[in-house]
Order: C-alpha cells, then sequence, then structure tokens
C-alpha cells in the first residue's frame, strides 16, 4: 500500500516537473491588450487636503472690485517698488586695499573752515571737512581713493569756492568757479 | 469687470511709473525737475552703451554744487557724454571706466582721437588712466594739445606711471619758472626717463599718502 501510493506520487511528480519545465508561450497580443485594458481604467488620485487647496484655487471665479480697491492696490504696488529701488540699493564700494590714501592740503591761515568737495563724495559740502594740521593756516584731510580721475575744489568758510594751487586745473570751469583734478593709478 | 480692467491697467501704468522713478539715482533729486529729466536720460543713454554714467552724475552735481544755471548743466553733462563716446570709440571696448574719463578729458580739451588710439597701441595690456591724465593736465596747463599728446606718445613705451607723474610735475615746474609751456614738455620728453625723480617707495614699504 505504502509502496504503490509511494509509486504513484512519484509519477504524479515526475510529470508536474515536466509540465513545468515546457517553454511557456504567449500570446503575442497580449502585451498591447493588457496596456489597453490599463489605460481604460478610471484614474483615481489621493485628493488630501492639498489637492482641495489646489483644486480650490483652479477654480475660475468673478472677483468684483471697485475702481477705488483698484487704485490702492495700484497704489500699494506703486509703493512697494519705489520702497525696494529706493533703498534696497547697496553701495559698491572697492575693497579698502585697492585705494590709494591721498592727501589734499591748503594754506588758508584766515579760514574758519575748510572743506573738500568733489567727485569722491558726490559735491556735498560737509562731507569732508579738513583739519588744521599746524600753525599758520595749513589744513589737511587725507582721503583714501580707488584709480581714476576725479575733480575737486575746496570750499572755505562755507561760501568761497577755490581750486587746488598744487594741483591740475579741471580742463574747463564751465560752471563759473574752477576745480582741480587729482588722478590715482592703478587697475580698475 | 469694465472696472476690473480699468483698475488692473491703473495698478499696471502706475507700477511702470514708478518703476522708471525709482530706477532714477536718488542723488539727481538735487536737480530742478527739468534738468533732473534730461540728465536722466543721458545718464540712462550712457549706462546702455556701456559708458561710465557716475562720471555724468557727478558733473551734474558739481553743477548743483556750484549753483550753476541748469542750461549750462545739461549743455556740460552732454559734452561730456559725447567725449567718454568718442574716447571708447579711440580706446576700443575693453577700455575702463577711469581710462574713458580721462581720454574724454583729453579729448575736451583738443587731444586727437587718433592719438589716444596711438597709446593703446603703445601701450598694450597696460593701464592708460595716469598717460591720459598727462596728456590731458599738461594742456590744460596751457601745452598746446599736439604738443602734449606727442610728448606722452614718444614716452608712451619708456615711463611707468609714477615716472609719467614725475614728468608732468617736471613740466610744471618749468611753466611756473618761465618756461613756456610747449618748450617746457619738449624739454622734459629730451630729458628722458632716468632723469625723473619719483616719489614711488620701496615696494613691500609703507606707503604715505601722496599728493594731487
Amino acid at each position: 500500500m505504502f509502496e504503490r501510493d509511494d509509486d504513484t506520487l512519484t509519477d504524479v511528480t515526475a510529470r508536474v516537473a515536466a509540465s513545468l519545465k515546457k517553454a511557456v508561450r504567449l500570446d503575442p497580443a497580449l502585451d498591447a491588450r493588457v496596456m489597453a485594458h490599463v489605460t481604460a481604467l478610471p484614474v483615481h488620485r489621493p485628493v488630501g487636503s492639498l489637492g482641495r487647496v489646489w483644486s480650490w484655487l483652479r477654480r475660475p471665479r468673478t472677483l468684483a472690485v471697485s475702481p477705488l480697491a483698484g487704485l490702492a492696490a495700484a497704489a500699494g504696488i506703486a509703493a512697494i517698488v519705489f520702497v525696494a529701488a529706493r533703498f534696497g540699493r547697496t553701495a559698491v564700494t572697492p575693497p579698502a586695499g585697492d585705494r590709494t590714501p591721498v592727501e589734499f592740503l591748503l594754506v588758508a591761515p584766515r579760514a574758519a573752515s575748510v572743506m573738500l568737495v568733489g567727485d569722491f563724495n558726490d559735491w556735498t559740502a560737509s562731507a569732508t571737512p579738513l583739519h588744521t594740521a599746524a600753525a599758520g593756516g595749513l589744513w589737511a584731510v587725507t582721503v583714501p581713493l580707488a584709480p581714476g580721475r576725479y575733480r575737486y575744489a575746496f570750499v572755505v568758510d562755507g561760501k568761497r569756492w577755490q581750486p587746488d594751487p598744487s594741483a591740475p586745473p579741471a580742463p574747463d570751469d564751465e560752471f563759473g568757479s574752477p576745480s582741480s583734478v587729482v588722478t590715482v593709478g592703478g587697475t580698475l | 469687470m469694465t472696472a476690473l480692467r480699468t483698475a488692473a491697467l491703473a495698478a499696471g501704468l502706475a507700477g511702470l511709473l514708478a518703476a522708471r522713478v525709482a530706477g532714477q539715482d536718488p542723488r539727481l533729486e538735487r536737480l530742478d525737475p527739468d534738468t533732473r529729466i534730461a540728465v536722466a536720460v543721458l545718464v540712462d543713454s550712457a549706462r546702455a552703451s556701456g559708458l561710465p554714467a557716475e562720471a555724468l552724475i557727478d558733473r551734474a552735481l558739481e553743477g548743483v554744487a556750484k549753483q550753476a544755471p541748469a542750461p549750462r548743466i545739461i549743455a556740460a553733462v552732454t559734452t561730456l557724454f559725447a567725449n567718454l563716446r568718442d574716447a571708447r570709440a579711440a580706446l576700443g571696448a575693453s577700455a575702463t571706466a577711469p581710462e574713458l574719463e580721462a581720454g574724454a578729458s583729453a579729448i575736451h580739451l583738443g587731444v586727437s582721437p587718433a592719438a589716444l588710439t596711438r597709446l593703446r597701441v603703445l601701450r598694450a595690456r597696460q593701464p592708460l588712466t595716469i598717460a591720459l591724465s598727462v596728456m590731458a593736465d599738461l594742456t590744460a596747463r596751457g601745452v598746446p594739445a599736439d604738443s602734449a599728446a606727442a610728448a606722452v606718445l614718444a614716452l608712451a613705451g619708456s615711463l611707468r606711471d609714477d615716472q609719467f607723474l614725475a614728468f608732468r610735475r617736471s613740466v610744471e615746474r618749468d611753466i611756473e619758472l618761465g618756461t613756456p609751456a610747449a618748450a617746457a614738455a619738449s624739454s622734459s620728453v629730451r630729458l628722458g626717463a632716468g632723469a625723473l625723480t619719483t616719489d614711488a617707495s620701496t615696494p613691500g614699504s609703507p606707503r604715505p599718502p601722496r599728493r594731487p
């Protein structure tokens, strides 16, 4: 009984094994049929909170704005652009190592104040005061300058314009009072 | 929808106007409105064509500081713009802002653009700011433009920048002593580079402030 059952089992196993060893032949159109079926299936997307927000944002709707509100919005945009451009500008200052200290001197014994004005301080009269360096009315200030050519002049006692007598004159005095020129060499 | 469209149009126009006004250099607010517009146009043109716009702003600010009338400020800035453009044409597109400003000064004083081009050739790959400035400074001191250009060109191949400044001082000293300007320039050229004493310090040592 047991031997006969063993024989039967061995035979079945052998046939199953032989069947499994046979090469499987698939229908050549199977891939296309499967893909067509998949394509026809409905699309399921997970709808979370983000999806609902996106859907809300994309839904067209009519927005009613009064002309006054529109003008207010325009004024707001204009103010933002103006402030950003006005105060967002950063000055490009060359590194201190690229600047050459230049000493400006003027002998003005009777002067109460002497200011240096020029291209390097935007011609601002109060930006660069000279100091009395010694007795006898010698006024001096040292300014670090990047390579370039600068026009400048002195303003004595807040009203009298005077060129630097020890420096080359500016090419023209088209504004009525002459200026001087300083050139700082080097590469820029 | 018409109201909405009108508001959107107003917002766009206001934004454009604000951007235009805000893009202008705030220093130009020192000028009166008409002068400011004229100068801003020139500054924009300079920026668009790669010219040093800062020089134009500086010239306008100089005019304001000296309380010059508006037409004179506009004329000065316009002339400078033209001179900068001529200097760039003569020196080439690679010229730096200081080179263009010095070249514009030389041209303004009567130096020919051809002399600038010649200097560029003679001192290729070297900064020209000092040489061009000496050319302009000598002319401003009374040396005829042709003589000043010829002197600088004659020395262009042999002088360093500090020697060019010493050359200029030598000419100025001779002029102050009474030598006619043209003769002072030519005699300094004949002396040559060896006779020019400079205040250049030893490389690596601290440098004292220099004088203009």
